[in-house]
């Protein structure tokens, strides 16, 4: 898996790519790691809360694309863990979707990758139990249930 | 129409398109895709009720997109608009949008694009002109070296504004343009190996119409196989992919794909 994951480095433009388990916890990364491991670990725990919150109000989704100014952040789903790319302005975005799109393949048909992200496996609904999220977060998550139940 | 509807806007243009889903008052939305700019619109009841294209919101996105000439739409039956922005009826969009088409092809005429230089014309054709406040914020900051989009930038106006205003300014004969002082664009070609290469790969995994699905994907983003830039090989790959049903199949086209545009990036 790492292997994959450094493959994303060759694309130009790409900062690097990490994998976080559902608790928004950083388990793999490109090297040198392309963010400080509590950012990852942010980017995890926020986008998992965001697919949490996306499913609960009927548009669960596979794959997130964040533009921001100067950078676009890729998530997909894969079940038992996230994976993210971060892109520079300028990345050939059409590149990157479908090299995670083949790795992600690639993993979902790996015995060996299985037995590792089967190993990580939590719930990500841990994200929005208390004291895991703060007061606000977890109102606005009563929120989004409430509204779709 | 239940299932949706999608199609290609030459075949098809979205004028005869948004009569057609007024006709059948159909509810839902309508996605629209010319090269790189993306439109949304909303009809209820066969009413086009919002619509967004680009930076546009409400009729200004109608016209924007009723001047697209290629491109591919999509509709889904059913969806409702997130808010109200069209008030207009069909009739007067389709009319406003009508204008809109034939005053580009007129300014067009005169100005083929924003790289376009005015310059201070030596002399006037008259003892007396008059101009707009407009026209003059315009004419006042013309140098001779900025292009008229980098006038409209510099205003934090438009580029089809700016265009006008030129327009206008040509026509009083204020002002020459010429296109010397921009550097010619280079567009490095995605070019035939990379078709035969592509086409290869859409045979092995969606058979025999590999010829005419390629050509389709590069009609819908607004492309022709001489015209397709190199920066662009990725996004119709892509765009093939997306088609491919079979995971299996659409994983071994993404990696011969990756391969070539590896190759291209050597």
């Amino acid at each position: 898996m790492e292997r994959e994951l450094q493959q994303f480095c060759d694309i130009p433009h790409v900062g690097g790519a990490f994998v976080c388990d559902n608790r928004g916890e950083v388990i793999l990364s490109s090297h040198p790691a392309v963010l400080a491991t509590v950012a990852m670990n942010a980017i995890g725990r926020e986008v998992g809360r965001s697919l949490l919150a996306l499913e609960a109000s009927g548009h669960g989704g596979l794959r997130l694309d964040y533009a921001f100014d100067s950078w676009t952040l890729f998530a997909r789903e894969l079940g038992e863990a996230l994976v993210f790319v971060v892109c520079e302005a300028g990345v050939d975005v059409a590149r990157v979707r479908m090299t995670m799109e083949v790795t992600m393949n690639a993993w979902q048909n790996d015995s060996r990758a299985q037995k590792r992200l089967a190993g990580w496996r939590v719930e990500r609904k841990q994200l929005v139990i208390p004291p895991a999220i703060d007061q606000n977060g977890y109102l606005a998550w009563n929120f989004v249930q409430s509204e779709n139940a | 129409m239940a299932d949706g509807l999608s199609g290609n806007l030459v075949q098809l243009p979205l004028r005869h398109l948004l009569k057609m889903l007024a006709a059948g008052e159909q509810t839902g939305r309508l996605e629209l895709r010319s090269g790189l700019e993306l439109a949304d619109l909303f009809v209820r009841a066969g009413i086009v009720v919002h619509a967004t294209a680009d930076a546009a919101i409400g009729e200004a996105a109608v016209s924007t997109a009723l001047g697209w000439m290629s491109g591919s739409f999509r509709f889904e039956p059913g969806l409702l608009p997130p808010e109200i922005s069209v008030t207009a009826p069909l009739e007067q969009l389709l009319a406003e949008g009508s204008r809109q088409v034939s005053e580009r092809e007129l300014l067009r005429r005169v100005i083929p694009s924003p790289d376009v230089v005015p310059r201070l014309a030596p002399t006037l054709p008259g003892e007396s002109i008059s101009i707009s406040a407009a026209e003059w914020e315009v004419l006042a900051q013309i140098t001779g070296e900025a292009t008229v989009g980098q006038l409209a930038r510099n205003l934090g106006r438009s580029d089809l504004d700016a265009v006008r205003a030129v327009y206008s300014l040509k026509m009083a004969g204020l002002i020459e343009l010429s296109m010397t002082a921009v550097a010619p664009v280079t567009v490095v070609l995605a070019g035939e190996p990379f078709f035969h290469a592509l086409q290869a790969a859409v045979a092995a995994a969606m058979g025999p119409l590999a010829e005419i699905i390629v050509d389709d994907a590069l009609s819908d983003l607004g492309f022709t196989r001489a015209t397709l830039p190199r920066t662009e090989m990725s996004a119709i790959a892509e765009r093939i992919s997306s088609e491919i049903r079979e995971p299996g199949k659409r994983s071994r086209f993404q990696q011969a794909m990756l391969a070539e545009l590896r190759s291209h990036a050597a």
